[in-house]
C-alpha cells in the first residue's frame, strides 16, 4: 500500500512541476516591469538597473524559476495587483467556499446518480431504463450555465431562494439557503455521468458468478443487487467519480461566477479578465494542487477498496 | 502478369466490398435506432446551417438597431426577426446561425488539431515500443490536468480570445484521443498482416500509414465525435465566462452571457443560444454513443 501511494506521488510530481512552470510563466508575461514599479516614477535608468539586479531579474530564467519554487514552498505567491493583498490571503478566503460548494453538490448528486443507475440496471431494457439513460445523456450535454440561468430566472427571480453570493457559512440558515441554487446547478450536470457509470458497472457485476450463486441460495432480487452486486460495482464508480472531479471543477468555475459565489474559480476568472497576473497564478496553482490531492485520495481509496490494484 | 493483377485486384475488391458492407451495417444500425437517426439528421441540418450561414442568414448579425432592442419573438416591432432581437436590436436568428458557425468551427478545429496530434502520439506509442513508456507518461500527466485549467491557464498567458480558446480546447483533446488511438493500434499491431507487411519489406512509414492508421481511424473518429460534444461544451463555458470569443463576435457561449443581464425582461436573448448549444452537444453525444455501440462488439451485447 505504501509503495502504491509512493508510486502515485511520483506520477504527480511532473504534473506539479508543470503547474508551477505555468504559474511562473504567468508572472513573466506581466506587461509592466517589476523593477520599474519598485523604483518608482522618478528613478533614473541606473537606479532601475540596480534594483533589477537586486531583485535577480537579470539572471537566467531557470535561476529565476528556482527562486520562484523556493518562494512557493514558503507560501509566498506575491501580491494581488489590484487589492495589493498577499495572494495567499486571498486564496485562504476563497478556498473554503469552493470546498463547501463541491461538497454540497456531491452530497445529493452522487447518491441520486447511484440510485438512478441501480434502478436503470435492474430494469434494463424497460421504459424506466431508457428514460433514465435519456435523462443522463441530456445531463451530460446541457451547458451548466443554462441550468443556472433557468434556476435564476424561475426560482431566484420569483424570490423563492437567494442567488447572489454566499450569505454565510453553510451551517447558518442564511448560508444554507444561499448554497441551494448553486449546489443544484452544479449537481445537475453530475447526476447523469454517475448514473451512467453505475449502470454500466452494475450490469457487469450482475452477470458475475457470485451473483448467480447468491441467487441460487435464494436471496431476494434487491438483496442480490444491493448486497452482492452494488458493493463490487462501486469500485469503478469511486474511481470514475474521482476522475470526474476535474469535470466538476470546470462546472464550479462557471457556477461560482454566475452566482457570485466567493470561491477560487470566480477569483481565477476575475483575475484573468482584469489581468491580475499574480492572483491568477495563485488561483490556478491552488486549483491544480487541490485537484491533484483529491485524485491522490481517490486513488488510495480505490486501492483500499480493491487490494488487487495496489499489488499489481 | 495481367492475370495476377486481376486476381490481386479482385482480392482487394472483395475486401473493399466486405468493408463497405460493414460500414453499411453500421449505418443501418444507426438508421434503425430512432434517437441516433434523429441526432444524425439534426447534426446534418445544423452543420449545413452553420456552413451556409453567410448565405442563408436573413440579416447582418452585426448591424444593430436600437429601436428594436430586446424585441421578443413574434413582437410587433420586429415582424421580420423570426427569433426576436437581442440587447442591441440585432436579429437573433442571424446571430444564432453565425454563432453556430463560430462555436462548431472552434470545436471542430480543436478536435481535429488536438485529436490528430493525440492520434499521432497514440499510434507512435503502439508502433515504436521504446516510445510507449515516455509518451504514455506524458499523456498521464496531461490527463491528470482538468481541461478547465488548460482554458484558464492559456487564457491567462496568451490573453482572452477565440485563438487562445481553440489552443486550450486542442490541448484538452490530446490525451484522451491518444489513449484511445494507442489501445486501437495495439490490437492492430498483433494482426498477422502487420507482420506480413514487415516481411515483404515495407518501411515504417508505409506500415504506420497504410496498415496501422487506416485500420484505427474508425475507432479514432468515433471518439473524436464524442470529444466534439465535450469540446463545444467547454468552449462555450469559457466563452460564457468571458475568456473566449469577445463581443461583438457572434458565438453561442458569449451570446448566452450577453443575454444574462436581461433575463427577467427578455429571456429569449440567452435562452436561445443555450438551447442551441444543448441541442448540438446532445446530438453529438447521442450519435457518438450509437456509433460506439455499433462498432464496438464488446459493448454491443
Amino acid at each position: 500500500m505504501a509503495r502504491h501511494i509512493a508510486q502515485r506521488l511520483m506520477i504527480s510530481l511532473p504534473v506539479l512541476l508543470g503547474v508551477l512552470l505555468i504559474g511562473f510563466l504567468l508572472l513573466q508575461v506581466v506587461p509592466t516591469d517589476p523593477a520599474t514599479v519598485v523604483a518608482g516614477p522618478t528613478a533614473t535608468r541606473a537606479e532601475v538597473e540596480a534594483i533589477r539586479q537586486q531583485m535577480g531579474l537579470d539572471r537566467p530564467l531557470w535561476v529565476q524559476f528556482a527562486g520562484y519554487l523556493g518562494r512557493v514552498l514558503q507560501l509566498d505567491l506575491g501580491r494581488s495587483m489590484i487589492s495589493n493583498r498577499p495572494v495567499v490571503d486571498e486564496i485562504a478566503l476563497t478556498f473554503w467556499p469552493t470546498v463547501e460548494l463541491m461538497l454540497a453538490c456531491l452530497i445529493w448528486a452522487v447518491p441520486l446518480g447511484i440510485s438512478l443507475g441501480t434502478l436503470a440496471a435492474r430494469r434494463r431494457g424497460t421504459t424506466v431504463d431508457r428514460a433514465i439513460m435519456a435523462l443522463s445523456v441530456m445531463g451530460v450535454s446541457v451547458p451548466v450555465f443554462w441550468v443556472g440561468l433557468l434556476l435564476i430566472q424561475y426560482i431566484g427571480g420569483a424570490g423563492l431562494l437567494p442567488f447572489q453570493g454566499r450569505n454565510g457559512p453553510i451551517w447558518t440558515a442564511d448560508g444554507f439557503l444561499s448554497i441551494i441554487l448553486p449546489a443544484v446547478t452544479l449537481g445537475a450536470v453530475f447526476v447523469g455521468p454517475v448514473a451512467r457509470m453505475t449502470r454500466t458497472s452494475l450490469l457487469e457485476t450482475l452477470g458475475a458468478d457470485y451473483v448467480r450463486t447468491a441467487r441460487a441460495k435464494g436471496a431476494s432480487d434487491w438483496r442480490v443487487t444491493i448486497r452482492h452486486a452494488l458493493r463490487n460495482a462501486m469500485i469503478p464508480v469511486v474511481t470514475l467519480v474521482g476522475l470526474q472531479i476535474g469535470f466538476l471543477l470546470g462546472g464550479s468555475v462557471v457556477t461560482e461566477t454566475m452566482f457570485a459565489w466567493p470561491g477560487v474559480g470566480r477569483m481565477a476568472v476575475g483575475a484573468i479578465t482584469s489581468s491580475d497576473f499574480p492572483l491568477a497564478q495563485g488561483a490556478i496553482l491552488i486549483l491544480a494542487v487541490g485537484f491533484m490531492v483529491v485524485n491522490l485520495i481517490v486513488d488510495v481509496l480505490y486501492a483500499y477498496l480493491d487490494p488487487r490494484i495496489a499489488r499489481s | 502478369m495481367t492475370d495476377a493483377t486481376f486476381n490481386l485486384q479482385s482480392g482487394a475488391d472483395q475486401r473493399a466490398i466486405a468493408a463497405l458492407r460493414r460500414k453499411n451495417a453500421v449505418w443501418r444500425r444507426i438508421l434503425r435506432d430512432p434517437p441516433a437517426a434523429t441526432a444524425a439528421l439534426l447534426l446534418f441540418v445544423i452543420v449545413a446551417a452553420a456552413v451556409l450561414a453567410p448565405w442563408i442568414a436573413p440579416f447582418d448579425p452585426y448591424s444593430n438597431n436600437m429601436r428594436l432592442r430586446l424585441c421578443p419573438i413574434g413582437g410587433a416591432r420586429c415582424p421580420d426577426f423570426l427569433l426576436g432581437a437581442d440587447n442591441q436590436g440585432r436579429d437573433m436568428l442571424s446571430r444564432i446561425l453565425f454563432g453556430l458557425r463560430a462555436t462548431l468551427g472552434m470545436g471542430v478545429t480543436a478536435v481535429v488539431v488536438g485529436g490528430g496530434l493525440g492520434a499521432l502520439i497514440g499510434l507512435s506509442a503502439a508502433y515504436f515500443k521504446r516510445l510507449d513508456q515516455p509518451l504514455m507518461r506524458l499523456i498521464d500527466v496531461l490527463l491528470s490536468f482538468p481541461s478547465i485549467l488548460f482554458g484558464l491557464a492559456i487564457a491567462a498567458v496568451l490573453g482572452t480570445g477565440l485563438g487562445s480558446l481553440v489552443i486550450a480546447l486542442s490541448v484538452a483533446a490530446v490525451p484522451s484521443i491518444a489513449r484511445i488511438a494507442r489501445g486501437a493500434a495495439q490490437s492492430i499491431m498483433q494482426q498477422e498482416y502487420m507482420e506480413a507487411g514487415r516481411a515483404v519489406g515495407l518501411g515504417d512509414t508505409a506500415l504506420i500509414w497504410r496498415y496501422l492508421a487506416l485500420n484505427c481511424w474508425p475507432t479514432i473518429l468515433i471518439y473524436m465525435t464524442l470529444q466534439l460534444g465535450q469540446a463545444i461544451l467547454l468552449g462555450a463555458a469559457l466563452s460564457f465566462l468571458g475568456l473566449g470569443a469577445q463581443p461583438p463576435t457572434a458565438e453561442l457561449g458569449s451570446m448566452a452571457a450577453d443575454g444574462r443581464k436581461f433575463l427577467s425582461i427578455a429571456p429569449h436573448v440567452s435562452t436561445i443560444p443555450c438551447a442551441a448549444i444543448f441541442l448540438v452537444v446532445l446530438a453529438f453525444n447521442v450519435l457518438g454513443d450509437a456509433l460506439r455501440d455499433a462498432l464496438d462488439p464488446k459493448l454491443r451485447q
